[in-house]
């Protein structure tokens, strides 16, 4: 968090704001960092991917804060600003992770408790998550895991609410179909 | 992508209360999947660990070792890699640089050039390639594999030098008839190709095949073998 308020403009700036807003941008950050974290590692599959574009979202978020009004919904805006965030830190990583990423089931979370039947799975699943276009994904996760709204997960990664079920709907039939060849 | 589909993806979701349909629907075998698949991806990121920071005066822990080294071949730079269970890596067509990264980021381990350690693979793929030797006396190290792979792999090394196979006929023996598909992912990923003869694996037309190290060496190492002339 400290690196945040590293320059002293940015101080000052989230020092008025607390006096003017009931949600300052430390509270804002305290309460949402890791779960920001979390979701960005959902998306980059990377832990340390993740913690650069986690410090990237809140250096964003930072300068953006005080344009944000206050009927908004904080919580989505700043999965906003995550799922853009990611999508810069993917480009021109995507193309090795793909590469390694059928190999790497090692390197993802739990994958190491898995029984030896569900890991089989675990690693067709893996390649069809990573396959997946970077709005699905988004999509998918901010409903599978961070209990969004449709309408919030429109908000946070573009476009309407039906398209973000669409998204969903159609990241989870794309992982189905990765299991289907190997019955 | 029908409109039953959907509701089955709704009710899982949590999106759409199970009617009694799609109860029945769930238990047939587009739910099992979708239930599987589900369940892969709470394991995958469920929890999305956030490794904590480690502890200053914490011991870094112990890393296994992996031997490494390289031989000339006919088709071109053979690089091979030992751990203490056995033949873990084989690889052509790549740097040692990339090769002996991939052993660290993959294994954990410490790769370290040795040719005392892997003198004995170096000899048998010498002998291979002079024509001189057709089957390799060697443990193989398979284990951070999947049970799968390590069934695709177990069967393959029992095809013989001068035997071809297809993808389906292994997919028969592990007991998972209609899985050639897989057992081709599965062969993609031979961790030890040549050890284990991914090469004699081959569509069931009668033609050649994929091979990861490019279709050039599998033809190479038929020819060796005697067997390029009964692939279509």
């Amino acid at each position: 968090m400290k690196s945040a308020f590293t320059n002293r403009r940015g101080a000052v700036l989230e020092m008025m704001r607390m006096r003017t807003s009931p949600l300052g941008f430390a509270d804002l950050v305290a309460r949402h960092r890791s779960e920001i974290h979390r979701y960005l590692v959902r998306l980059l599959g990377d832990v340390e991917d993740a913690r650069d574009a986690c410090q990237d979202t809140m250096l964003r978020a930072q300068v953006a804060f005080p344009r944000l009004r206050p009927d908004s919904n904080p919580r989505a805006w700043l999965f906003r600003i995550a799922t853009n965030a990611a999508r810069n830190t993917g480009r021109g990583r995507t193309r090795r992770a793909r590469h390694t990423a059928d190999v790497e089931l090692d390197g993802l979370p739990a994958a190491a408790v898995a029984s030896p039947e569900q890991r089989e799975d675990l690693r067709l699943v893996a390649r069809a998550v990573d396959a997946l276009p970077p709005r699905q994904r988004a999509a998918l996760m901010l409903r599978r895991f961070h209990g969004l709204a449709y309408a919030e997960i429109a908000a946070s990664v573009g476009g309407t609410e039906t398209a973000a079920r669409a998204n969903v709907y159609q990241a989870i039939r794309k992982l189905r179909a990765a299991l289907e060849d190997d019955l | 992508m029908t409109r039953h589909d959907d509701t089955l993806v709704a009710m899982l979701l949590g999106d759409a209360p199970a009617t009694p349909a799609v109860r029945r629907r769930l238990a047939g075998d587009e739910g099992e999947r979708s239930r599987r698949a589900l369940s892969a991806l709470d394991a995958l990121y469920g929890d999305a660990r956030v490794q904590p920071a480690a502890h200053p005066d914490a011991q870094p822990p112990a890393r296994p070792m992996v031997y490494w080294d390289s031989l000339d071949a006919l088709i071109g730079r053979v690089l091979v890699a030992v751990s203490d269970a056995g033949v873990v890596r084989i690889a052509f067509r790549r740097s040692a640089a990339s090769f002996v990264a991939e052993l660290a980021q993959q294994l954990g381990a410490e790769a370290v050039r040795s040719r005392a350690r892997t003198a004995d693979v170096v000899r048998q793929l010498r002998g291979y390639f002079a024509g001189e030797r057709l089957a390799f006396e060697l443990p193989v190290d398979l284990g951070r594999l999947t049970q799968f792979q390590r069934r695709v792999l177990t069967a393959t090394a029992a095809v013989p030098a001068g035997r071809l196979v297809s993808y389906g006929d292994i997919a028969r023996r592990i007991g998972r008839p209609g899985g050639s598909r897989a057992v081709g992912q599965a062969l993609g990923h031979n961790p030890v190709p040549i050890v284990i003869p991914c090469h004699r694996v081959i569509a069931a037309s009668g033609r050649i095949g994929g091979y990861t190290g490019g279709l050039g060496i599998k033809r190479a190492l038929l020819r060796i073998e005697g067997t390029l002339a009964a692939v279509a």
